[in-house]
């Protein structure tokens, strides 16, 4: 009674921390029964726990003493799985070291404990209130498509894709991949075309090489040292346009892919997680035909395109603010 | 409805410093309380101890009495004996005295002791005897002497002899014994 009271006279500060590919964002609400919500956040390049994020925090939280923190669990090790009897759990793999949370009964989702302790560890000069799973925020941000249709809903993280089959509130399949750790593999395999692109470069030096001493016999008109010493000269020129060749191949190598190689690496993560639904028989397995986007770090149209053109889906793209999504949920908890 | 892993932390509008400072004044205020509590009651049990010792007071100051009645009966009771046994001892002597004036002639068959007078019953051979033997130191004693004589069986003669000792002329012959027997007619 007395505490609903303070609560009352008191705002509430929600804080909600998204660690992405190389840097963290702080999402802060705040809100009260008078005034309507202002909502702050900030991003702070680095992807652990750092004290100006902590003096950040502490600059809103010391204002209230309900204040909330929130987390969306990053921890690699989570999933979802359609069941929530203990019994039928088994089929799905060994939950005995994970931490499992009933969806209305009807599906579960998981994550590892030493996972949520890591990130009580990592946290606890601030404290955490509330650690939620990406399936809460993707099946939450869709209510209204998952309850009354079949597809496939998908919520792109920066270096995460969390995605579910699920036909009516019933979830078929969930799946959380982790597109970072995919991506370094990719950046291996591009390490290695790029040792052969030096490869074919050091011969078209040859050539070059080739075609400046045909230049030098056509220059033997001169016949001096001093031609042979502007031909190392021209050497040196042609091999520093090479170089500068080089630097604007690797630009457009660093650039370009970026946007191209993540979607379509995105693509293919969900392709292949599509497969395994289809091919697993412990999945229920059901023809789809939509899948719905939740888009929180702003997706190229590429992956849209993929996904159309390849597989023959219906796409529907429906931007996510992540952090509003999670205090959303703290909030909904908390009532 | 529950989507978190964890449950959230306890919010309390008192941050750690205050809770810390309340703590301190509650403990203080505590033993403060404490104390005062301590000295009521020993406030209380030392009026109540006064008490006690007033009511012990009272009570010993009627049993002081009590006891110097007693002791004051006693010593009454003590001067009493000692006028009993120094009558008896009085008496005793002059019992003894008595027998010591009669003669072996003389047999004495009953004695009465009076205040101011003996009964003597006997038998003597003769009114001789009797009256140079017995009777001379009798009259010599008692103020008034009176005797009577009846024959027996077998010739001889029963006596009984009356003497009275006179107050009055006792206290014109010795003026003390009168102011002695004032003094225990005050007692």
């Amino acid at each position: 009674m007395l505490s609903k009271l303070f609560e009352s006279i008191y705002s509430k500060i929600f804080v909600a921390i998204v660690i992405e590919r190389s840097k963290s964002v702080v999402y802060i609400q705040v809100s009260s029964k008078k005034h309507t919500p202002k909502n702050y956040h900030k991003s702070f390049e680095t992807t652990e726990f750092s004290t100006k994020m902590k003096e950040y925090i502490d600059s809103f939280t010391g204002e209230s003493p309900f204040s909330y923190i929130c987390v969306l669990d990053y921890s690699e090790d989570q999933g979802a799985i359609p069941t929530c009897s203990t019994k039928d759990m088994s089929v799905f793999g060994d939950f005995s070291a994970s931490k499992m949370m009933c969806h209305e009964n009807e599906w579960a989702y998981f994550t590892s404990a030493t996972g949520i302790e890591t990130i009580k560890k990592t946290y606890a000069e601030v404290g955490i209130d509330f650690i939620f799973s990406s399936f809460s925020v993707l099946s939450s941000f869709f209510k209204d498509k998952i309850d009354t249709h079949l597809g496939l809903f998908v919520l792109l993280e920066d270096n995460y894709i969390t995605l579910g089959v699920f036909d009516k509130t019933k979830l078929l399949f969930g799946e959380h991949l982790n597109v970072e750790h995919d991506n370094d593999q990719d950046d291996m395999m591009m390490d290695s075309t790029d040792s052969e692109i030096d490869l074919d470069l050091d011969s078209s030096i040859d050539l070059d090489d080739i075609d400046s001493m045909s230049d030098i016999d056509g220059l033997d008109d001169f016949g001096d040292i001093e031609d042979l010493d502007a031909i190392d000269e021209i050497d040196e020129f042609s091999q520093s346009q090479d170089d500068e060749i080089l630097d604007e191949e690797e630009d457009f190598l660093v650039q370009d892919p970026s946007g191209f190689n993540e979607d379509y690496q995105r693509f293919i993560a969900i392709q292949s997680s599509v497969n395994r639904f289809y091919k697993d028989s412990k999945y229920q397995s059901k023809f789809i035909e939509t899948v719905y986007i939740a888009d929180a770090i702003g997706v190229s149209p590429d992956l849209k395109t993929y996904l159309e053109e390849e597989m023959f889906f219906s796409v529907f793209v429906r931007h996510i603010d992540l952090g509003g999504e999670i205090i959303d949920l703290a909030k909904a908890e908390l009532k | 409805m529950k989507y978190s892993y964890i449950k959230p932390r306890k919010k309390s509008i008192i941050s750690g410093e205050l809770q810390l400072i309340f703590s301190f004044f509650s403990i203080t205020l505590f033993m403060l309380f404490l104390t005062y509590a301590f000295l009521l009651f020993k406030d209380y049990r030392f009026a109540q101890n006064i008490q006690d010792i007033k009511q012990k007071m009272v009570e010993l100051e009627s049993s002081v009495q009590r006891m110097n009645s007693q002791i004051t009966f006693i010593e009454k009771e003590v001067q009493l004996s000692e006028r009993i046994t120094t009558k008896n001892t009085v008496l005793k002597d002059s019992i003894a005295n008595l027998f010591d004036l009669v003669p072996q002639r003389i047999t004495l068959s009953q004695a009465t002791l009076l205040k101011n007078g003996l009964i003597l019953h006997g038998v003597t051979p003769n009114k001789d005897v009797y009256n140079f033997m017995l009777q001379a130191p009798l009259r010599s004693i008692f103020h008034r002497t009176y005797s009577s004589f009846y024959e027996s069986q077998n010739g001889w003669l029963r006596f009984v002899s009356t003497n009275y000792i006179d107050e009055e002329e006792l206290s014109l012959e010795s003026p003390k014994y009168e102011e002695v027997k004032e003094v225990d007619d005050e007692n």
